[in-house]
């Protein structure tokens, strides 16, 4: 035994170059796969922050019967006193905020637009007082200024201003049913374009005042939905369990919706392209796998007399096999041991630094709420996964070449070349 | 005592069959120094491979000390080849990265011996081949005749009954040769182990105690020779 792991490490030692290739090859695998995994990770952690931040909130309120009909936005399904129970949440701790969604008709006029135009949008109306207590828009401002309560006004989001050729002081007009299906236009100006870092807001985003708008569709100071930050805890669902029983003192039809509950469809589709990326992962470890099994294949070929030598004299195949897989285990072992520390350092500049997508997220729809720059996540698993991949994948592969030489006969192994 | 009774070996060679050997018959005593000679392609190689367990006959018997090879397994055939046979190679087939000494010792590390007692008997066996201070060189600075001085240490260092030896000389120079051969005899006489070699020298012929001449896969002579 002894014997055989000397032999292994001396032909490691011998084949220095082919060693240090094919671990380097290994090593550049594992890497990938580490630094893949992390902006993988990366990436939908920070799409789900940015789904939070800037669509879901973190629970909302909404009338049970919105809740049923929620593709048809429907106005008279809403929350009466929105005021009131946020109020009430308050008292125990809680944010909120109100907030009106509505699909419109945007008319552009060739005065400011150069042409005319019009197109269906959706809507969003806010309170300017408090929106930000829950989500983030105030921060993403890039030009103008925020919206301020009462005024006709709208903010945009910066791509959707791009697409239009808007700009701050331009006029836009809206065409909406209001609340009991009566037409209702409005003149509001843009005051303000918002860059936000969701691409599937910064797209299509329109936000207005919703005292404004509750004027302009007779809402009576209801809202359609009251939305909540939550604080970061584990205990997501207790909070819940805890908003329910108080908006249930105050109106039996409303509900409390977690932002996994709103955000079914995406996680969903998060869901699928981890299967995905999995597939992606995969390939990589092919790569390696065989990157190491060629190595083994050529190390074998060209010891065929040698093992006939070796098998002659008494060597027992197990002993033989046990050789070249612990060569190969070494390689692996060199190989993984390089990837994981090439993998950890490109991590941490991923992990600290990011890289900026910003351009290619605009023009292509992948799906992930991430716009410009993206970081890694450290997941220690992936990295314990790609060691020990790389390491028993290559004592694995050698196993097959092995065998196939000993199926020779040992004449035709001495004859060899 | 080595036993051939009958021995046919044939090769598929695509469509044809090559009668390598066509029923060869024929017994070696203990400690005999033995040369099988014979024009290339006459079976030398498929005689030696056969008794050293290594190929399979087609039909025929032999038997080694009254043990028939055909009855043994794979397994045992590894474990009898271990314990008992010594082999030498035209080529050498030393391992290019072990250094002299390695490639005698290992030959007793997988007969799991002490290591005290492995290292005793290669560095004796190294000294008698005439390799001493030069046991931690690797093969590819040493000569072809010290490259298969090293062979024939790795071929005796475990003692074996029966040491065969294919074309063992014929990679070397007549004068590097005849040492090889000279060696080879020195360790018949000393340890009575018996020595068959094969060759289509005539110098190295003239070194045998008894002379197998093989033409076509049949034995045509068999003398033994005074020295
Ligand atoms: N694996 C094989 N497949 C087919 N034919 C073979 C095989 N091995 C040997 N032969 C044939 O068997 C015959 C005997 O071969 P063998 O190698 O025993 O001869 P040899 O006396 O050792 O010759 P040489 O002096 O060239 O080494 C030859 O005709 C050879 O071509
Ligand atoms: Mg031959």
């Amino acid at each position: 035994m002894k014997f055989i792991v000397e032999l292994a490490l001396k032909n490691l030692a011998r084949y220095k170059r082919r060693t240090i290739i094919t671990a380097i090859a290994i090593a550049v695998g594992l890497m990938m796969y580490i630094i893949v995994d992390s902006m993988l990770i990366g990436a939908e952690y920070e799409s789900m922050r940015n789904l939070r931040w800037y669509e879901t909130s973190s629970a909302r309120i909404l009338d049970s019967g919105y809740w049923e009909n929620r593709m048809q936005l429907p106005l008279d399904k809403n929350i009466a006193q929105p005021y009131r129970i946020i109020e009430e949440l308050r008292d125990e701790g809680f944010v909120g905020t109100p907030r009106t969604t509505f699909s419109a008709d945007m008319i552009l006029s060739s005065e400011d637009f150069g042409e005319e135009g019009n197109l269906p949008v959706l809507i969003t109306a806010i309170d300017p007082r408090t929106d930000n207590d829950v989500f983030r828009f105030e921060d993403t401002l890039i030009e103008g200024r925020f919206l301020r309560p009462g005024e006709d006004a709208v903010v945009l989001g910066s791509w959707f201003a791009e697409d239009l050729g808007a700009k701050v002081g331009y006029w836009v007009t809206l065409v909406t049913r209001g609340n009991g299906g009566f037409y209702e236009a409005m003149d509001l100006q843009v005051v303000g374009i918002v860059n936000c870092p969701n691409p599937n807001v910064n797209r299509t985003l329109v936000m207005m005042p919703i005292d404004t708008a509750g004027d302009y569709l007779a809402m009576d100071g209801a809202a359609t939905e009251i939305n909540i930050l939550l604080p970061d805890s584990k205990d997501a669902n207790g909070y819940l369990v805890e908003i329910q029983s108080i908006i249930d003192q105050s109106d039996d039809n409303l509900a409390v919706y977690s932002w996994e509950a709103l955000a079914k469809d995406y996680l969903a589709i998060a869901e699928a392209k981890r299967g995905g990326t999995g597939v992606i992962l995969f390939l990589v470890f092919i790569i390696a796998a065989v990157g190491i099994s060629n190595t083994m294949l050529m190390a074998i070929y060209e010891r065929i007399r040698e093992l006939g030598m070796m098998r002659a004299l008494g060597m027992t195949d197990s002993a033989i096999h046990m050789a070249f897989i612990i060569e190969a285990g070494g390689i692996g072992l060199i190989g993984s041991i390089f990837g994981v520390i090439f993998g950890a350092f490109g991590n941490f500049f991923l992990v600290n630094y990011g890289i900026n997508f910003g351009m290619i997220m605009r023009d292509m729809d992948m799906g992930y709420r991430i716009q410009s720059v993206l970081k890694g996540a450290w997941n220690p698993s992936a990295i314990i996964i790609a060691f020990l991949a790389g390491f028993i994948l290559s004592m694995l592969v050698a196993w097959i070449p092995t065998r196939r030489a000993l199926k020779m006969d040992i004449p035709a192994c001495l004859r060899h070349q | 005592m080595i036993k051939v009774e009958q021995v046919v070996r044939d090769y598929q060679a695509g469509e044809t069959v090559v009668k390598a050997l066509k029923g060869v018959s024929l017994e070696i005593g203990d400690g005999e120094f033995v040369s099988i000679a014979g024009p290339s392609g006459s079976g030398k190689t498929t005689l030696l491979n056969l008794i050293g367990c290594i190929d399979a006959l087609d039909s025929g018997e032999i038997l080694i000390d009254g043990v028939k090879v055909t009855s043994m397994d794979k397994k045992e055939k590894t474990t009898y080849r271990r314990n008992n046979l010594g082999f030498i190679f035209q080529t050498y087939n030393l391992i290019p990265v072990l250094s002299a000494y390695e490639n005698v010792s290992f030959v007793l590390s997988i007969l799991n011996l002490p290591e005290a007692e492995i290292h005793q008997r290669t560095m004796a066996i190294l000294r008698e081949v005439g390799l001493q201070g030069m046991e931690d060189r690797r093969p590819s600075r040493l000569s072809g005749g010290q490259q298969q001085r090293i062979a024939i240490a790795r071929a005796l260092v475990k003692n074996p009954r029966i040491v065969l030896a294919d074309e063992p000389t014929a990679n070397l120079d007549s004068k590097t040769g005849q040492e090889i051969l000279k060696l080879m005899k020195a360790m018949n006489e000393k340890y009575h182990t018996t020595f068959i070699f094969s060759t289509h020298d005539q110098m190295v012929m003239d070194f045998a105690d008894r002379l197998i001449l093989l033409h076509d896969g049949n034995i045509i002579s068999d003398e033994r020779r005074s020295v």
